[in-house]
């Protein structure tokens, strides 16, 4: 359990990691929206590349976020059975959702999206707009941010188990505060 | 042999709301299944009900679903080639469009082009040529483009940037209140049918015509090639045959309706306004330089685009002999009788 | 087995199990999408390569950019929070109420009405909102019932406040302007805003305890030192908000964009306040990430929902459920209402735009109804959906940022009575059309004559006035062309 619970750590520290660049996604993609409008207000200055790399950001801000969404256990729930819940029937609640929810949904919308940028890579896939972007590289987020969240599923159940063996004293709870 | 029954799905590039336009593909539907006495069924699905429309094509070359009703210039992105199945600024009208298609070895080369994508294509649609957009302020000059702030998509756009105009593709949502204010100046879209139904003639009152860009725009029925090279020769003229008459009656209803629809834009405030001249030219030369960028890089377009830029210099020299008179003709004396 | 078949009625069914598991919605959805995904297969709705469909679906989320709402105002929210500025906006308010109960209520309608305005999507205005006010309201000690239950009623009215992404789509989804459809929101406007203040007041009157007003101690200033630390407080914040919407009504920014320029005018206002601080502006920006992620997480888990829906037919089944209408208007309008209400606890918005209206149209139009109406009464019914216990996605998001204080159950029991103050509303533009109506007015339309004027005056190009204006002129149509030497 050891070994696993450090291997958990090194995936949250991954987690947290990516994390940090969603954040900075959020005030570069907001800089370059006003940025963008102002001088296209001032002076008629501007391309469809600035308003396509907007959205990229925000591919990336919620793509590369989630998985550290995942570690602070704010991905919301329908609380009303799980809320009453022992501590230990709510660990098992998520090691269940883990194995058989969450692991088969990322693996399979990984596989397809793999795939999906494959495509877009080989045949070097532009927007359909005037002066648009390469569009492979926000193609390959959606891999990257899915295979993400599938790693933070395994440190999370390492964490469930552990808690549920007492190898752990982490509390885990769900209503933890945004802040 | 017994003839096999056909399932399949068709993913629309457009939602019912364009009932012209959608509708084509429930007509391709409907007349194949009358046709095969009911052993091809097809089932259509609006834009994003399945795939978004920026998808559609890919998706059935991975024969996700089996068919997409939708045009091949959306994906020029993967290929500029796709920009000639549909229509590239100063191309062809609507008639030209299908003689080239079907007579002029149209089909054959695009055919050819979509193989390499895993696609069959059967042109399915025309919507004649489109109108111009509706713009904020009048365009005197070609020198007035400059830095006029425009929603217009594709190659289209790419011409319009050439003359100083800042393509500005801002989410579909955002149109109106952003023309409304002027975040925008010009937003570009079908034609008078299509059109009403936006009320940009609220807020944007100049109408210009003609919509250089779109002069004939082909709508295609695209099949995996895997799904098309399976079917039984029967079933493959039953679709093609579909197909024309799509191709038809789409324009037939554009043609029925866009004149009721033009007199009620008028009458609800909209201005017509024909492109000058110097924009005209100005911009017919940024087209056939960003032709010549691409054919110096893609085998494909410039061997397609040569067919087609030959065919419409025949095309027009017989053009201007009989149908031009007799269309003027027409014209003048239209309210005499 | 392209019929309706059973299975998109089970997958109803299966929503409520998964959801009512516990585990994450965004999760639960993907998982649920995909287990009835394989019994499609096993059963064979479609092959497995038609879950190649699931990226280019959660592409078009990618690359939806008027989503970008949601980081963009979630961070505007987020940095007035963060700065200390949103509690001295609220607390200006409450200051002006003096002794009186309810003051913080009435002034978060307001705010999210102005907010509402703005933003075209319910998440990015309830989290704005809640962002803002949550905090404050438990401060002061207010119920969290009629805490949660008012931020989550103020974000949903931005659904019917022009600008609005669901007037738009609804427009283009009934064929008519969105210019008509925005005026014919006006009334529905202020009849939603004056039922929540009416229900603030009914509670100020009778159940005072539950909407304290600031407490004595927070209120000593009297007179013109209360005056000025009233508006110290409120008018930054105000003129911040009326910037936001500066910025779309100058032609500067889109709805979209103004946004982002609200957020960087926060940093702004906030580094004129002294009450900048990178550590600050850090933790908005984390949040903001975080919260995106959760709301668009549940966006993804639901495409995968709606694509095997689709798959299964679940079009047709709904078609099927409709073809069953009753005659008559009144019978029409209070089956889809009814219809349109409970599908909406499992469907979103934007499912029921474009599945769902386009099946009602063919018979509105045969019974003359008035589009605009029709739409704005959808609308308003719809709205409802986004706020009803267990499922409603307003009350996922407030779950996802409200401090652990605040318990689910007083999220679910909070939204009750907004519910039902939004029904009363669709019964009164049911009865009352003229709220609607009313304010859209005669077109002023040319008459036929100035049409057909218009017309004749068109320049025939190149004919009878050439090198006048646009068109072809100086065409040389004189020289015959040469026939001798046929084209190829
Ligand atoms: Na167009
Ligand atoms: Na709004």
């Amino acid at each position: 359990m050891k070994g696993l619970l450090r291997l958990s750590g090194v995936i949250d520290r991954i987690s947290l990691f990516f994390g940090w660049i969603s954040a900075g996604l959020v005030l570069l993609s907001c800089l370059t929206s006003a940025l963008n409008a102002l001088s296209r207000y001032l002076f008629n200055i501007s391309s469809n590349a600035w308003l396509e790399v907007q959205w990229q950001m925000f591919a990336g801000i919620f793509l590369l976020g989630a998985a550290q969404v995942l570690k602070m256990n704010e991905h919301v729930r329908v609380d009303l059975l799980y809320g009453p819940r022992s501590h230990r029937g709510k660990l098992w609640t998520d090691v269940f959702g883990i194995i058989a929810f969450l692991f088969p949904a990322m693996l399979i919308m990984g596989f397809y999206a793999w795939e999906f940028f494959m495509t877009a890579y080989l045949s070097n896939e532009h927007s359909s707009n005037a002066g648009g972007t390469v569009l492979w590289p926000v193609k390959l987020l959606l891999p990257v941010g899915l295979f993400l969240v599938l790693l933070q599923g395994i440190s999370e159940l390492i964490k469930r188990v552990a808690g549920l063996r007492g190898d752990s004293d982490e509390t885990l709870e769900y209503e933890r505060p945004v802040q | 042999q017994e003839a096999p029954t056909i399932r399949w799905r068709l993913t629309s590039g457009f939602p019912r709301s364009l009932d012209t336009i959608y509708g084509a593909a429930e007509t391709f539907a409907d007349h194949v299944k009358a046709m095969s006495g009911g052993k091809i069924e097809i089932q259509v699905f609006p834009a994003g009900e399945i795939v978004p429309t920026p998808q559609a094509a890919e998706a059935v070359a991975t024969n996700t679903v089996e068919m997409a009703h939708t045009c091949s210039y959306y994906y020029w992105g993967k290929d500029p080639t796709f920009a000639l199945g549909t229509a590239v600024p100063f191309g062809l009208n609507a008639r030209l469009m299908n003689g080239w298609l079907y007579q002029g070895g149209g089909n054959d080369m695009l055919n050819a082009f979509y193989a390499k994508q895993n696609l069959y294509g059967i042109a399915g649609g025309n919507t004649g040529v489109q109108m111009g957009g509706w713009w904020r302020k009048e365009i005197t000059s070609a020198e007035d483009l400059k830095g006029v702030k425009m929603r217009i998509a594709g190659i289209a756009g790419k011409v319009m940037e050439k003359l100083g105009v800042v393509p500005q593709q801002i989410p579909g949502g955002d149109i109106y209140p952003s023309l409304e204010r002027g975040t925008i100046d010009a937003a570009e879209w079908i034609g008078p049918y299509d059109d009403q139904k936006l009320g940009f003639n609220k807020v944007a009152p100049y109408y210009y015509y003609p919509g250089f860009w779109e002069g004939g725009p082909t709508i295609h029925f695209f099949i995996n090639l895997d799904k098309w090279n399976e079917l039984p020769e029967d079933y493959k003229a039953i679709m093609i045959n579909a197909g024309a008459y799509a191709n038809t009656d789409m324009m037939a209803r554009y043609d029925t309706l866009n004149p009721g629809a033009l007199k009620s834009l008028i009458a609800g405030g909209a201005k017509l306004k024909p492109f000058p001249q110097d924009v005209l030219e100005a911009a017919f030369a940024a087209s056939h330089e960003v032709y010549d960028e691409i054919s110096a890089s893609n085998a494909d377009f410039k061997q397609i685009w040569d067919s087609m830029k030959a065919y419409r210099g025949e095309g027009y020299l017989w053009y201007q002999v009989a149908e031009y008179s007799f269309d003027t003709f027409q014209i003048r004396n239209r309210t005499k009788g | 087995m392209l019929e309706y078949g059973y299975m998109a009625p089970t997958m109803f069914a299966g929503l409520v199990c998964f959801l009512l598991f516990g585990f994450p919605v965004a999760f639960s959805l993907a998982a649920l999408g995909l287990f009835f995904g394989f019994l499609a297969i096993q059963v064979g709705y479609f092959g497995p390569e038609f879950l190649q469909a699931l990226p280019y679906r959660t592409f078009g989320i990618m690359s939806n950019d008027l989503l970008l709402a949601i980081p963009f105002f979630t961070f505007l929210g987020a940095v007035l929070e963060r700065s200390g500025l949103a509690e001295d906006l609220l607390e200006g308010a409450g200051q002006l109420f003096g002794p009186f109960p309810g003051g913080l209520a009435f002034a978060v309608v307001l705010v999210g009405a102005i907010l509402g305005a703005v933003t075209g999507t319910v998440a990015a205005s309830v989290i704005a909102m809640g962002m803002i006010s949550l905090p404050v309201m438990l401060k002061y000690g207010y119920d969290m019932r009629v805490g949660t239950g008012v931020i989550a009623a103020s974000g949903t009215i931005a659904q019917v406040i022009p600008p609005s992404l669901v007037l738009i789509i609804l427009a283009d989804q009934l064929g008519v302007s969105v210019g008509d459809m925005y005026l014919g929101a006006v009334g529905p406007s202020i009849l939603q805003i004056s039922l929540f203040l009416a229900f603030i007041l009914v509670l100020a009157l009778f159940r005072p305890a539950l909407v304290p007003p600031l407490p004595a101690e927070a209120r000593t200033l009297r007179g013109w030192a209360l005056a000025l630390k009233v508006a110290k407080g409120m008018v930054p914040s105000l003129v911040l908000i009326f910037l936001v919407l500066g910025t779309i009504f100058l032609g500067l920014a889109t709805p979209t964009e103004a946004g982002a320029m609200g957020a960087c005018g926060a940093i702004l206002l906030s580094i004129l306040h002294r009450r900048f601080s990178v550590p600050t502006l850090w933790q908005a920006m984390v949040t903001t990430a975080r919260i995106t992620s959760m709301v668009v997480f549940i966006l993804i888990g639901a495409t995968v929902f709606s694509l095997v829906f689709q798959g299964v037919n679940g079009g047709r089944w709904i078609e099927h459920m409709l073809s069953s209408l009753p005659g008559g208007r009144t019978g029409f309008l209070l089956f889809v209402m009814v219809f349109v209400f409970f599908l909406a606890f499992f469907l979103d918005f934007f499912e029921i735009c474009f599945i769902v209206v386009p099946l009602l149209l063919p018979a509105a139009h045969a019974l003359d109804i008035n589009m605009i109406w029709f739409g704005l009464l959808l609308c308003a019914n719809i709205q409802t959906s986004f706020m009803h216990p267990p499922f409603g996605f307003a009350l996922f998001y407030l779950r996802g940022i409200a401090p652990p204080e605040v318990k689910s159950r007083d999220i679910y029991w909070g939204s009750i009575p907004w519910i039902c103050l939004q029904l009363i509303m669709v019964g009164i533009l049911v009865f009352f059309p003229g709220v609607v109506t009313g304010f859209i007015g005669e077109h002023e339309e040319l008459d036929p004559a100035a049409v057909q004027q218009q017309l004749d005056n068109l320049v025939v190009p190149g004919i009878e006035a050439p090198d006048t204006e646009g068109g072809l002129p100086g065409l040389d149509i004189a020289p015959a062309p040469d026939f001798s030497e046929p084209a190829k």
